[in-house]
């Protein structure tokens, strides 16, 4: 009696209670390792299929190589795809950075709180929207419109496909860039205002430079997404290679040529099959390494307040 | 020194002349312009869609009359008015007609689920093998409480590897089953009977109320069931849509009306169903025509065609919902457990710390990583290494909940994380082991949070498209899938189908009416996201 109630046990004794905890936090530690299996898993089934097939098409024929026609000609020159997605990316970036920013600069410095609560849940559903419907938008409404103001436009145009792209990463660059400059401390603002600045100096004189490495960070996010992106570029650019994009006509970006092998039966096993996998190496490496930037950017070259 | 000071009167402040504030107004103007382009341009997209989707124009001027002084006006001057007013009516008013709608929703699919792919039987079966492993563990616990740690696992093992099969199987096999609706009542009409019960019995901290309610909510479904079936509707409809849309609203109203918390809002629901129901009868009645829309019941109802006014989505539907089932079952309760650990338990130095926060990092990394790019993961490991056959539903849900894994833990996380100390240390002041603060302080207080972020998650995960293109579902399936294993479409796959018909019927008919379904889906449930959100941000 006196022996146990010298040594008391707040966990309550029962082995069984030890024991449980202990359970329960190792499967709770597996379902957090399995992100890392799930990473370790891209890589190794990307890695697996594209050194197969980089031993039957040599690196520097796919990346270098300027035609790509995997099924009839057996060209697997990369470089017209990165164009087009380079391409894409340009332009959506010429739309999405200038607004997003804008926007994100309304939000945080201009808007009153009711606009933002009417405002914000707006922004949130533009980016809850699939992206095989903002295809369809540019499809099936961006094109004609372009063409009624006299555009040459093609049924299948790149100009469409990467105004929907800039479209669609809207959002993105803003409730981003917005959070950087809401996290500039207001000490700061009323500095600005103490030294007699107006509202539109404090904000591009001092916020907008403060919370310039949140802001960049978010570019590089969104264009990484717009480089990923798929089914808009699928449904309204079409499937072209071409090494020299003309906006009012077809292209192929990386993603799509993945869609167009995978849609047309091909069998597992062939270099084709095995060139998808080429494309989703450097595809995945490309934005892997975009990421890593923008949070190496965001929190490196962060100012510190406080 | 006196002319100092009086240069200084003249020049230590600026007159409000001298400052320009015309570059100011224009910033102003141009950022609110940036702002309202993004918002204006993809809305107009979205009235156009709908109006080919629905192309109100084809109706009688007549009808549209009716409509719009029965419903738009009614409810328009109710909410313009809650509005004005400014007392957080509205949220009342939106929550009390979107709980309803996300319930009908819900347990539409549900209905649509259990009619089409799974056997009522083994449902029935499946639910009381459940219930008898519980019983059988918390027997065991009520009369050994304290077991030893194998003899725990034994128990738990035994009772979930011999019990549960023991009594699906004695189930599934028995010669008499009851008919169907009675299953129904007996499963989800007895579940949410008991929900309410133990919602009434905690809120109203009386054991008697939850009773009383449990009670009545058990005589609705089984009373409302055999009513409807009078009138010749199936029962097990009833039952379904009363315990997945009746419940919350009834538990939503009784919570509005006992606090008095601005019982005027409940009002707008009414205006609105009275409003449908009413301008519905004097249409029928005055043999005003509708609009011939394409989104309608038989687009909803049947499976693609070559001709496009017989053409449907119906499968596509199916093979959805069949794949959302599995994408939440693979994501949530891990996405939970990842963002628990990372949370609660995970340490911050030593070699474990350096390798959590590597987790952390690559948890980030992997939620930019492009969908494609999973679905060639989804491949390579369900289909070729996993050996199971491309286009499935369950190898289109894993991918997909893969997918969204990293989406949920960071919601997850940051719900968790919003959580204060001071709740956890009063649950440990109290002699509570960790899990036991987490199970009962932790988890509750988070879980609004957490239910937001997945339901967002989970709206993602029904968009997807690129993934399901390169697991190989089906382009069209004329039949909707029997079960996990079975080859399926899903919406956007089938909307992407239909990129390839260029025929005008189908551009700007078909196409619009499944991605208006789509979308009418998705934004419910971002609808639902918000509404979640709102309700408990006023709490705290």
């Amino acid at each position: 009696m006196s022996q146990e109630t010298r040594t008391p046990d707040f966990v309550g004794g029962s082995g069984v209670r030890t024991a449980q905890e202990q359970a329960i936090k190792w499967t709770l530690f597996a379902c957090a390792a399995l992100s890392v299996f799930v990473t370790g898993a891209i890589i190794a089934t990307l890695l697996f299929d594209a050194l197969s097939f980089f031993t039957e098409v040599t690196p520097a024929d796919f990346f270098l190589g300027t035609e790509w026609s995997p099924k009839i000609g057996q060209e697997f020159g990369v470089l017209p795809l990165v164009a087009g997605t380079l391409f894409v990316t340009v332009m959506s970036a010429l739309v999405a950075i200038p607004v997003g920013v804008a926007s994100a600069a309304y939000l945080s410095e201009y808007a009153s709180e009711s606009t933002r609560s009417v405002i914000k849940p707006a922004l949130e559903i533009l980016a809850g929207i699939p992206t095989v419907v903002y295809g369809y938008f540019a499809l099936a409404y961006l094109t004609p419109a372009l063409r009624s103001v006299g555009l040459p436009l093609s049924t299948f145009n790149a100009l469409s496909a990467s105004l929907m792209v800039g479209i669609m990463i809207i959002p993105m660059v803003s409730s981003l860039s917005e959070d950087a400059m809401s996290a500039v401390p207001d000490s700061l603002r009323q500095a600005g205002y103490g030294l007699g600045a107006t509202k539109f100096e404090v904000s591009t004189g001092i916020v907008i430079p403060a919370a310039i490495s949140g802001i960049f960070s978010s570019f590089i996010l969104a264009l990484s997404r717009a480089i990923g992106e798929t089914m808009i570029v699928v449904v309204a650019a079409g499937m072209r290679p071409r090494l020299f994009p003309n906006p009012f006509e077809s292209l192929e970006v990386m993603t799509a040529a993945m869609v167009q092998l995978i849609t047309t039966d091909i069998a597992g096993g062939t270099v084709a099959y095995k060139s998808m996998f080429a494309i989703g190496l450097t595809l995945f490496t490309i934005t892997f390494l975009m990421n890593l930037a923008s949070r190496i950017i965001a929190e490196r070259y962060r100012e510190e307040y406080q | 020194m006196a002319t100092e000071s009086g240069t200084r009167d003249q020049s230590w402040f600026g007159d409000t002349g001298q400052i320009s504030r015309l570059p100011g107004r224009v910033f102003a103007a141009t950022c609110l312009g940036a702002t309202l382009f993004a918002i204006l341009t993809v809305f107009g997209l979205l009235v156009y869609v709908a109006n080919d989707a629905f192309r109100p124009a084809t109706a009688d001027p007549r009808w549209h009359l009716v409509f719009f002084l029965t419903l738009v006006l009614p409810s328009l001057a109710l909410f313009g008015y809650y509005v004005a007013r400014g007392d957080g009516e509205s949220w009342v008013a939106a929550t009390a007609l979107g709980i309803p709608f996300f319930g009908l929703l819900l347990g539409s699919g549900v209905l649509l689920l259990f009619i089409d792919v799974l056997s009522v039987v083994a449902w029935l079966a499946f639910v009381l093998a459940v219930l008898a492993a519980a019983v059988v563990i918390k027997s065991h616990r009520r009369i050994r409480p304290a077991p030893g740690f194998l003899e725990h696992l034994l128990v738990i093992v035994g009772s979930l590897g011999a019990v549960a099969p023991a009594v699906y199987f004695g189930v599934v096999n028995l010669p008499v089953v009851p008919t169907p609706w009675l299953i129904y009542l007996l499963t989800f009409g007895a579940a949410g009977a008991a929900l309410a019960g133990l919602v009434v019995a905690r809120r109203r901290s009386s054991d008697r109320a939850g009773l009383t309610a449990a009670a009545l909510v058990f005589a609705a479904a089984a009373g409302g069931g055999l009513a409807v079936s009078a009138v010749g509707i199936e029962p097990e409809i009833w039952v379904v849509l009363f315990t997945f849309a009746g419940v919350p609203t009834a538990l939503y109203v009784e919570s509005v009306l006992r606090e008095r918390e601005r019982p005027v809002g409940l009002l707008f629901p009414l205006v609105v169903v009275v409003g449908i129901l009413l301008g519905a009868f004097l249409v029928d009645t005055l043999g005003f025509a509708g609009p011939d829309s394409w989104l309608d019941y038989g687009f909803l109802t049947s499976a693609d065609s070559r001709f496009p006014e017989e053409a449907g989505i119906y499968p596509a539907l199916i093979g959805s919902i069949l794949m959302m089932v599995v994408v939440a079952a693979a994501s949530f309760p891990i996405g939970v457990g990842a963002a628990l650990y990372l949370e609660e338990y995970a340490p911050n130095d030593g070699a474990l710390g350096a390798i959590v926060k590597l987790v952390q990092i690559n948890i980030g990394n992997l939620a930019g990583v492009p969908s494609i790019v999973y679905g060639l993961l989804g491949l390579a490991l369900f289909v070729h290494w996993g050996g199971l056959r491309p286009g499935i539903v369950i190898v289109g849900g894993l991918t997909i909940g893969l997918l969204i894994l990293p989406i949920i833990i960071i919601a997850a996380q940051e719900a968790i994380r919003a959580v204060p100390d001071s709740m956890r240390e009063a649950s440990y002041g109290m002699g509570a082991t960790q899990w036991q603060t987490i199970r009962r302080v932790v988890l509750p207080e988070a879980l609004p949070g957490i239910l937001t972020g997945s339901i967002l998650g989970f709206g993602r995960a029904i968009g997807e498209t690129a993934p399901l293109l390169m697991i190989g579902a089906a382009a069209t399936v004329y039949t909707p899938p029997n079960g996990f294993f079975d080859l399926f479409s899903a919406m956007p796959r089938q909307i992407y189908a239909w990129v390839g018909k260029p025929a005008h019927e189908f551009q700007y008919g078909v196409m619009a009416a499944g991605v208006v379904t789509l979308l009418v889906v998705l934004l419910s449930m971002n609808a639902a996201a918000i509404l979640i959100r709102n309700k408990y941000q006023r709490r705290t």
